[in-house]
């Protein structure tokens, strides 16, 4: 890419020799007999030019207005510029390097020593083009991260997104053990609904919930860990601890209910009879990367979340049902009546549960 | 002291034979290139002597000065760098004798360099 050397010299039988000497050694050279032609030349070249030989004594422009001018020019100041003096010129030859020339080449030419000079600095060249183009693939890899993360938290729950590609986000991953809280929600008449109605419609009327209920989990700072169809489940205290998780949980739970209740009216008047079932549980978990490779989520295994799903698929329409762990957590928050204890499968024994009616509003605004 | 230095310095002569592997062509090439470079050297050098303008001297003289070099013409780059001296001192008187000089010098120049079958 960069193997043309440009020869500078007002002298054609100097051009002439210095080309002879460069293409035995298989660079290419183009000619220019002042700075100003050599100038244009660069910049037409456009990256080309690996090294520039450059006389000091010229018509129109001088070694030394060239080598200014290359040097002020972004474009072209990483060039070598190596100069080309009689040995009677060194105290210009000084000067050159001041100004940033890398070299010189005494006259007459030596081939040898040529030959070394202009391989060395066009090495320096590529290694410095190298370096820019490392430095130009890094910052675009960068931005393919920076996007990728972006994509990905649209994808996952944002607290999760952020445990990508940061050391602690990885131990997070691999997998700990806390209390968490657990919360599944979903719809009441669902199946009936989606018997009955056009794919179209399903379709529409998830997208409305899911943005409603997606916009809460967020303002809560919960964890989504699925959406699937009518269903959700969204856990707290991970991977951002959180020390009122449980107060969070039914926050969201009773905004959730609030919410539904002006979608589900809009529905009704088209005839869809939807209602919304809550279920949340508190107890300690083992939260992490779940899955197999090729396809990982970030998900909480535990009794809570066995809990928390039964007691979802026991509420009736617009129920908030608490385990006894989340319950005894928000006591002073919340209004609950008496459901009983219920029967849940897999459970042998019936637990007492409670379904939220309100939140306690002198609690509520402490 | 310039009557001292070689009119062709046959060792610059091998030196450059030999760092073209000997191809007579290039050579003769580049003799041709010295003269008709020369020519419009010693005639720029003619017309500043002649308008007593050191400053315009310069240039021709140090090119001259660097291309004879280049080729062993070891008297006629002395005697340019000479007047390319002078002509940075801005020293005018005498300039004029000096291109003459140079001229009879190039004259030498190009009978010496037939002579080594430089120029056929």
């Amino acid at each position: 890419m960069t193997d043309i050397a440009l020869v500078v010299d007002d002298s054609a039988v100097n051009r002439q020799l210095l080309g002879r000497h460069l293409a035995g050694i298989g660079i290419g050279v183009r000619e220019a007999g002042d700075g100003r032609a050599a100038l244009a030349l660069l910049r037409e070249l456009d990256g080309q030019v690996g090294v520039v030989l450059l006389d000091v004594v010229m018509p129109e422009m001088d070694g030394y207005e060239t080598l200014e001018a290359i040097k002020a020019d972004e474009e072209l100041r990483h060039v070598p510029v190596i100069m080309i003096s009689g040995v009677d010129e060194l105290d210009s030859v000084v000067r050159c390097i001041r100004l940033g020339a890398t070299d010189y080449l005494p006259k007459p030419f030596n081939p040898t020593i040529l030959a070394a000079r202009v391989r060395a600095s066009m090495a320096d060249k590529r290694v410095h083009d190298m370096e820019l183009e490392h430095a130009a693939e890094q910052a675009r890899l960068l931005e393919t991260i920076e996007r990728q993360k972006e994509e990905l938290s649209r994808f996952l729950s944002p607290q999760v997104a952020a445990l990508v590609s940061t050391p602690e986000g990885e131990a997070l991953l691999a997998g700990h053990r806390r209390e968490a809280t657990a919360l599944f929600a979903d719809l009441r008449g669902f199946t009936t609904f989606s018997d009955q109605a056009e794919p179209e419609e399903v379709l529409n009327l998830l997208r409305e919930y899911h943005a409603a209920m997606g916009a809460l989990i967020v303002e809560h700072g919960g964890t989504l860990e699925h959406f699937a169809g009518d269903g959700m489940m969204v856990f707290f205290n991970d991977p951002v601890p959180q020390p009122d998780h449980v107060e969070r949980a039914v926050r969201m739970a009773v905004a959730m209910r609030e919410t539904f209740a002006v979608l589900s009216a809009k529905w009704a008047r088209l005839g869809y009879e939807l209602g919304l079932g809550i279920g949340i549980a508190t107890g300690y978990a083992t939260l992490g990367r779940i899955g197999f490779e090729g396809r990982y989520d970030y998900g909480m295994v535990g009794t809570a979340v066995i809990v928390a799903s039964r007691l979802s698929s026991a509420a009736e329409a617009d129920q908030i049902l608490l385990n006894p762990r989340a319950h005894a957590a928000v006591e002073q928050l919340v209004a609950v009546e008496e459901v009983g204890a219920l029967t849940l499968k897999g459970f042998a024994r019936p637990m007492p549960t409670v379904n939220v009616t309100a939140l306690n509003l002198a609690a509520a605004t402490a | 002291m310039t009557d001292e230095t070689p009119i062709l310095d046959r060792s610059v002569v091998d030196e450059l034979r030999d760092s073209v592997g000997g191809d007579e062509d290039f050579i003769a090439d580049l003799v041709s290139t010295f003269v008709s470079e020369g020519r419009s050297h010693f005639a720029a050098m003619q017309a500043a002597a002649d308008a007593s303008d050191a400053a315009a001297i310069v240039r021709p003289a140090h090119t001259l000065k660097s291309s004879s070099a280049a080729l062993g013409a070891m008297r006629l780059s002395a005697i340019a760098r000479e007047i390319e001296t002078a002509g940075r001192d801005g020293t005018t008187t005498g300039l004029d004798v000096r291109v003459t000089e140079a001229r009879q010098v190039w004259e030498d120049t190009l009978k010496e360099m037939a002579g080594v079958g430089l120029i056929k």
